[in-house]
């Protein structure tokens, strides 16, 4: 007997996501996850000068922005032949960074750790830290006040298993009062040379309009330090607790199998290597990415433009009546596949043979840690943990970049626009894999296309009626409770999905 | 019920006195407000329309007022998209319970797609009829950003949702209560929190003819800017990393109201122009207006052509 389970709205992400799942005998048999809202960027850029697009772009997104000006700035260099100062790579590296770590922090702590840690257990904390004797106190008094929804936005939640260790709570819910801190942190770090977070100022092509000096290096360190501490003792620590008391989540939201990374961060200005290095992973076999390779189907989507096409060709007509269709994410495919990105592709996609060696041993170290096998990284638990994994790599190669920065030296390397152009830019963001391909003619957008990493985790079904990775991460996953379908949006949310970047 | 001590409540409210620039003779009228608060008499409901989360995003880099302290100690954030832990139908229940119980203060972050209902859903309910419910039961409205202000890049020329402001969709629909902008791409936490504070506790803060508070947004960017004696002088940057004001690369700080050149970012790091970018005008009521508008740079693109 079959049952359709809709989620709708999915919060504790970015944006607006609804899921549709249809349970069969306990278990889920199809699903569909739809993006539900639009604003037209693409059409909106049209005609603007190329250099407004790494400030309009920005704003599709306020978790990612960084990603997005780079992704743009990327673009507009290979359009104008530039090679961006090295000093200014640094600086953008340094942001971007920043950018990565406040992401993953927010994502751990504020979007996913609610559906593991028991929140109503701070009642019946008897310990001494301040911070959570404070927090116990309200929660206490908002129970018992007359206020409409008492302890939001903590409750009211889903009756489900939460976290059984009183301690592992505390721990956990401490940690999530800290994160707030430290996501602020890396935002400050960021702004050092951003100007401003979320939405950097200071992007440009060729380099980056603030200066670099010893003291903003040192800032950026000391903060960097910091840093370092949470996530050593705190974040990767409350992953693998999490990770001990969910065993089951290493068997569940299994996607679709193919990874895909763009390649980010080059280990210094100029290199061709990246800290996480570039290319798929598709049945097996790791090979470089071929650009034109990306298409995008419109057949589930709600527009009425062509379908299959390649960026540069990339149309946007919405089309909010479309029969048949469910979404206003396109399905972005590669060769026709469909592919998850993220950092679980990063980090499988980086720890293959010839990648990154450093990679290969850690992800062997915690894989031994947990006591897992390399197959079951394709997971939830595996996703949350590829995340935090990740922050230590970046924290280190941020190290490095402080020391090869030059103090006072250019940031910047100067351009002219030309009449006509077209590149396109190919980054990570800190949910995964990033490209926008821009053509000018006339000193003005002809065109702008931005295919997003949650296009491609969040993708509704091609034109061929293939499931996007998340749709067929959630197939087979067991419901218990029709009322409380707590499974799901684990699984949802161990993608990190941010909707205002995926529809745009 | 309250938690906090008297001395606290003066510790929090000086800060808030900082924040909205206040005489310190506010300042005992603010902790007996932030007593009441405390008190879960202060309801917010945080909606999202075509937004991208940035203006949540910064109010969670606040320093005066940290997060954790506005949501447990200032107000009852009762519901918010990115943070609370309801989910589903259960969170589409709890924002309709919030709205029949009304006296909130909503906030309402990110444009109206008045010309594609369907262009933003909230459980299946189109965003413009969710927002019309929601406001009519508010005690007030705070549209926080650029977006929900003016209609920012959403509302832009070209735009295909017919997305307009929250105050001109209010407006279309006949919705009087009264509604506060606060700008900016995104707004910076101090906008936010000193507006919320002050409207629960004094009432209307004293607003400007477009409905924003004049704490924040009476002063020309220009005339306060770190480099208004490079104007002075005429020693203009050339390109982008130069020293000198940044005017000729496009800066919009001579029409641009807000404090951000005294009130620099992410608890004072840093701020566009400080940083050598020159300011685009996020908090203004024309950003991102009109496609023949750019930046920074029509006029660098221009030079070159010429």
């Amino acid at each position: 007997m079959s049952k359709t389970i809709e989620i709708s709205p999915v919060t504790r992400i970015e944006g607006h996501l609804a899921i549709k799942v249809e349970v069969e005998n306990g278990k889920v048999a199809k699903a569909y996850i739809a993006g539900e809202m639009f604003r037209g960027f693409e059409k909106i850029l049209r005609g603007r000068d190329p250099l407004d697009a790494q400030h309009i772009t920005q704003r599709i997104c306020g978790v990612c922005p960084v990603e997005h000006g780079m992704a743009s700035i990327q673009a507009q260099e290979m359009a104008y032949q530039l090679t961006p100062a090295p000093n200014g790579v640094l600086a953008r590296n340094l942001l971007q960074a920043a950018n990565f770590m406040m992401s993953h922090i927010t994502h751990f702590y504020l979007l996913s750790s609610p559906d593991f840690v028991d929140v109503a257990m701070i009642a019946d904390y008897t310990g001494s830290d301040p911070a959570l004797v404070a927090l116990r106190n309200w929660v206490k008094a908002q129970l018992s006040s007359n206020s409409v929804v008492p302890g939001g936005p903590f409750l009211p939640r889903y009756a489900a298993e939460y976290l059984k260790d009183a301690d592992a709570n505390f721990t956990m819910l401490r940690h999530y009062l800290e994160a707030l801190e430290m996501r602020a942190l890396a935002h400050r770090m960021g702004a050092i040379f951003a100007g401003k977070l979320p939405h950097a100022a200071t992007l440009v092509p060729g380099g980056i309009t603030e200066k670099v000096t010893a003291l903003k290096l040192s800032e950026f360190r000391s903060g960097l330090d910091t840093l370092r501490d949470f996530i050593d003792q705190s974040y990767l620590p409350d992953v693998v607790a999490v990770a001990k008391a969910f065993p089951d989540y290493f068997t569940v939201g299994k996607g679709c199998g193919n990874f895909m990374s763009y390649g980010v961060f080059p280990v210094s200005a100029g290199s061709a290597t990246k800290l996480f290095p570039a290319g798929i992973l598709l049945d097996g076999k790791l090979q470089p990415v071929n650009v034109e390779a990306i298409t995008e189907d419109v057949g589930s989507s709600r527009y009425s433009s062509g379908s299959g096409l390649g960026p540069y060709a990339g149309e946007t007509v919405a089309a909010p009546d479309k029969a048949g269709a469910y979404s206003w994410l396109k399905a972005p495919r590669y060769n026709g596949q469909v592919m998850e990105v993220g950092p679980l592709a990063r980090l499988i996609v980086g720890s293959q043979e010839g990648q990154n060696a450093a990679l290969t041993s850690a992800v062997d170290a915690l894989l031994k840690d947990l006591g897992r096998q390399p197959g079951d990284l394709n997971s939830v638990l595996g996703r949350h943990a590829a995340r935090a994994l990740e922050c230590k790599f970046i924290i280190d190669q941020c190290a490095q970049w402080l020391d090869q920065a030059v103090p006072d030296e250019a940031t910047f390397t100067d351009f002219s626009i030309p009449e006509s152009g077209r590149g396109y830019g190919l980054t990570e963001a800190a949910r995964g894999a990033l490209g926008h391909w821009i053509d000018i003619s006339d000193f003005k957008i002809r065109n702008y296309q931005c295919v997003v990493p949650t296009t491609w985790n969040c993708s509704p079904r091609d034109d061929r009626g293939v499931p996007g990775t998340i749709e067929q991460s959630l197939v087979g996953l067991p419901i218990a409770d029709a009322q409380n379908p707590i499974e799901a949006v684990r699984v949802v949310r161990s993608f990190d999905p941010c909707l205002a970047c995926a529809v745009h | 019920m309250n938690t906090l001590n008297r001395r606290s409540f003066l510790e929090l409210s000086t800060k808030l006195c900082a924040v909205m620039g206040l005489a310190a003779s506010a300042i005992p009228r603010l902790a007996e407000a932030a007593e009441e608060l405390a008190s879960g008499n202060a309801p917010v409901l945080w909606l999202q329309g075509q937004s991208c989360s940035g203006c949540s995003i910064s109010l969670l880099d606040a320093e005066a007022i940290s997060p954790v302290q506005l949501i447990t100690r200032y107000i009852n954030l009762s519901f918010h998209q990115t943070l609370s832990t309801t989910t589903g139908q259960q969170a589409v229940e709890t924002v309709n319970k919030i709205i029949s119980a009304g006296g909130y203060i909503l906030i309402v972050e990110g444009a109206v797609p008045a010309g594609m209902p369907k262009a933003c859903t909230f459980g299946g309910e189109a965003f413009g009829e969710q927002l019309i419910r929601a406001a009519q039961k508010a005690k007030a409205v705070i549209a926080v950003g650029s977006c929900a202000a003016f209609g920012g890049i959403p509302g832009a020329e070209n735009n295909p949702t017919g997305a307009v402001s929250v105050p001109q969709y209010l407006k279309d629909q006949h919705i009087s209560t009264p509604t506060i902008l606060t700008p900016g791409c995104p707004c910076h936490p101090d906008w936010l929190l000193g507006t919320v504070t002050y409207l629960l506790k004094l009432g209307m803060p004293p607003l400007d003819e477009l409905g924003r508070p004049k704490a924040f947004y009476s002063r020309l960017v220009h005339d306060q800017c770190p480099r208004f004696a490079d104007y002075e002088r005429e020693r203009f940057a050339r390109t982008f990393g130069d020293e000198g004001c940044l005017f000729k690369l496009g800066c919009l700080g001579p029409i641009t109201h807000t404090d951000c050149s005294v009130r620099p970012w992410n608890s004072g790091v840093n701020s566009c122009i400080r940083a050598g970018a020159p300011c685009i005008g996020c908090g203004g009521e024309q950003f991102a207006a009109r496609a023949g508008m750019a930046f920074i740079t029509k006029k660098r693109a221009a030079e070159k052509q010429g």
